[in-house]
């Protein structure tokens, strides 16, 4: 397994639509991926999870990766959060 | 944290169990339970509305994808992705999956219930845009819903199970604990469901005294507050809950002395209940030797196995509404109304049941579809004989299926909301008309008596007019109050203003009894004024003989007459009417 600590830039945070993103993104793995906040972990896999977390702009997120390819899914996901989910803001 | 929530005391006794919410959404949903066989079934039928919610949004994304980016914003498509993604969410499955499962929920129930709890943790969000997204969630459980209500349900509702005993009950234990159900609102159609089910109390936020709620919750006998505001939304699902029905309170997460105290509580009032038992194959006769009906009011035919058991001496008012609620427009023809009304007849053995027409409209709509807010004011709206009138061929069908039942049994039919003149012979002429109509058939009919319900002021003070045409008056207090004081008997805002001692109310009773009276007619109380055990003495003082009440309240009433001596009574009760404050005149 392996975790990362990340924070959320793009303005909106983990709203729906990113979270729809990061979500999908995390399904296309093969392993189990999940997202952390304070002590708070939910199934990255989950939009209603992902959702829930509650995730705001400047918010420290941990990402955990465990399984096949859990190195590939870690650097996507921490592309997308830096890429600011596509949104340019 | 234990807190408490107030409401109206409206039905007797003290519930404790775990809190089941019935989750009022947008869309109104049956709730029940299914049997065990059925969790499968119940389970698919929810996925199945599911997958064809999602197949209704990849066709529309395509459209959305075929468009240009004028005609559709990049954001739906968006928008419809994150849907999608809802409508296939692990939490949202396994969450209804659950109350299906272990609760036994049917499919509608289940989902409301687990859009709720999820809703629940939207609402805790600090950040508005997040705590907003609800709205989706909400979004995409209704598409499901209204694909399932497009879809006939296979089950039919609800299989009786047995009431989990009190006693039983242990703290964190979830099989077999009692169940609280706790609603923003509950039709009369749910109530009707629940009936038969598990449930050991009610909570509602919105009603009064005589809502609806309320009065199918004293027949069931069991505890309930209503009017408890926004009960429903302080407390969660599965949170221990008392129901105290006496002081219309309910006490959510209880310590376990306050636990305690109203298990020694619960137990005393069944103790109560097995005294009062004993009265029942007692005459109702007062100390001075005069004779009192007590007769039950019921809203089903299967009800008459509880009056009988109850010791009623009759049915004084079944309600034939409920036989035509929540059936989708389809109305019950001849053939079941009278296979009900015979049903009814032939389970009270012999002793005479009135039949009351249909009384539909204000707080008893048909179903929620017809729900019409265009009508601000139902209960002054066309309802009860008016709706009957106005579609004389229902009514005439409803009136040939009371007429044919009357072969199987003493029968008497009432006539609800009458106030004018005209209404009256028009009434008749149709019951005529009915009786041709069957004679022409030659099919055989009875040869009922015939009343009017006293529920309107119009009506109490034209009692010449009302005992010219029929054989007996029953007064309906409910209405009787709510029209007489301008109280909307649904809006618990002004049901303290509700007072069945208000002297102008007193005065029609009184004169309506004591007219009918005079002239040798029948005359009987069929509102909650009757099963009012602090009201008997007064009524028998008035001269009222004839009281008719929910099955449950008939023992404690006929203890009130035990104790009872109308003739001293009499005096006293005459000084109470006149009365400026009628309610401190009958403490003295």
């Amino acid at each position: 397994m392996i975790q990362t600590n990340i924070t959320i830039s793009n303005r909106l945070g983990l709203h729906a639509r990113a979270s729809a993103k990061l979500t999908k993104l995390a399904g296309s793995f093969p392993c189990d991926v999940w997202i952390a906040r304070g002590d708070r972990k939910v199934n990255a896999k989950s939009i209603m999870g992902v959702m829930m977390l509650a995730a705001g702009i400047g918010t420290e997120v941990r990402i955990e990766t465990d399984g096949a390819s859990e190195q590939a899914a870690m650097d996507a996901i921490l592309a997308l959060i830096q890429d600011k989910f596509g949104e340019g803001e | 944290m234990t807190f408490a929530v107030h409401g109206l005391a409206v039905a007797r006794g003290i519930a404790i169990g775990r809190a089941v919410l019935a989750a009022s959404s947008r869309i109104d949903v049956a709730h029940y339970f299914v049997d065990a066989g059925r969790v499968m079934s119940e389970i698919a039928r929810v996925r199945s509305a599911r997958d064809a919610v999602i197949e209704e949004l990849l066709r529309l994304q395509q459209t959305v994808a075929l468009m240009s980016a004028k005609e559709a914003p990049q954001e739906l498509s968006a928008i419809l992705d994150v849907h999608l993604m809802l409508l296939q969410d692990k939490e949202l499955e396994e969450g209804v999956k659950h109350w299906i499962t272990d609760r036994l929920y049917n499919a509608e129930w289940a989902l409301t219930t687990q859009l709720e709890v999820i809703s629940r943790q939207f609402d805790e969000m600090e950040d508005p845009y997040l705590r907003e997204r609800k709205a989706d969630l909400e979004q995409v459980v209704e598409r499901i819903l209204r694909y399932m209500k497009g879809v006939a349900s296979p089950v039919a509702p609800p299989p009786a199970r047995p009431a989990p005993r009190q006693q039983d009950l242990q703290l964190g234990d979830t099989e077999d604990v009692p169940l609280v159900l706790v609603a923003h609102d509950l039709s009369p159609a749910d109530m009707l469901q629940f009936k038969q089910s598990v449930f050991a109390g009610f909570v509602t936020d919105v009603g009064g005294k005589t809502s609806h709620t309320a009065i199918v919750a004293r027949s069931m006998d069991i505890p309930a507050v209503v009017g408890a505001r926004s009960a429903s939304q302080l407390v969660r699902q599965d949170d221990w809950v008392i129901i105290d029905g006496d002081a219309g309170v309910m006490i959510v997460d209880p310590s376990a002395i306050i636990l305690a105290e109203y298990g020694f509580k619960q137990r005393r009032g069944d103790l109560e209940r097995e005294r009062l038992a004993r009265l029942r194959h007692t005459p109702a006769i007062t100390l001075d030797g005069e004779r009192v009906e007590l007769l039950a009011n019921i809203e089903m035919p299967e009800d008459a196995e509880s009056a009988v058991k109850a010791g009623a001496a009759g049915v004084g008012l079944f309600r034939s509404e409920f036989l035509f609620m929540g059936r989708q427009g389809h109305l019950p023809d001849e053939e079941e109304q009278y296979h009900a009304y015979r049903r009814a007849v032939e389970g009270m053995q012999g002793l005479p049941v009135t039949i009351r027409t249909v009384d539909v409209g204000a707080d008893k709509p048909l179903d929620d579809t017809r729900r019409d807010n265009a009508h601000l004011n139902p209960a002054l709206g066309l309802r009860a004989i008016r709706w009957s009138l106005a579609d004389p061929a229902m009514f005439r069908t409803q009136l040939r299926a009371i007429l044919r039942a009357a072969v199987h049994g003493p029968v008497h039919m009432m006539i609800p909301m009458l106030a004018h003149g005209s209404e009256i012979r028009h009434t008749l002429a149709l019951i005529d008309h009915a009786r041709a109509e069957l004679d022409n058939a030659g099919i055989a009919y009875g040869n009922p008596q015939i009343g009017a319900m006293i529920e309107i002021p119009a009506a109490a003070l034209t009692l010449p007019l009302f005992l010219r045409y029929f054989d007996f008056l029953s007064i309906g207090t409910n209405d009787l109050i709510q029209y007489t004081l301008a109280i909307d008997r649904a809006d618990e805002s002004v049901a303290h203003l509700y007072d069945p001692l208000h002297p102008a109310v007193l005065r029609l009773v009184a004169d309506t009894i004591m007219e009918c009276r005079r002239q040798g007619k029948g005359v009987s109380i069929c509102g909650e004024m009757a099963g009012d055990t602090s009201m008997t003495r007064l009524l028998l003082g008035l001269g009222l003989r004839t009281f008719s009440m929910h099955p449950a309240q008939i023992l404690a009433v006929k203890q009130e007459v035990l104790r009872a001596d109308a003739a001293r009574l009499a005096p006293w009760a005459q000084r109470v009417v006149q009365a400026e404050d009628p309610a401190a005149a009958m403490a003295d």
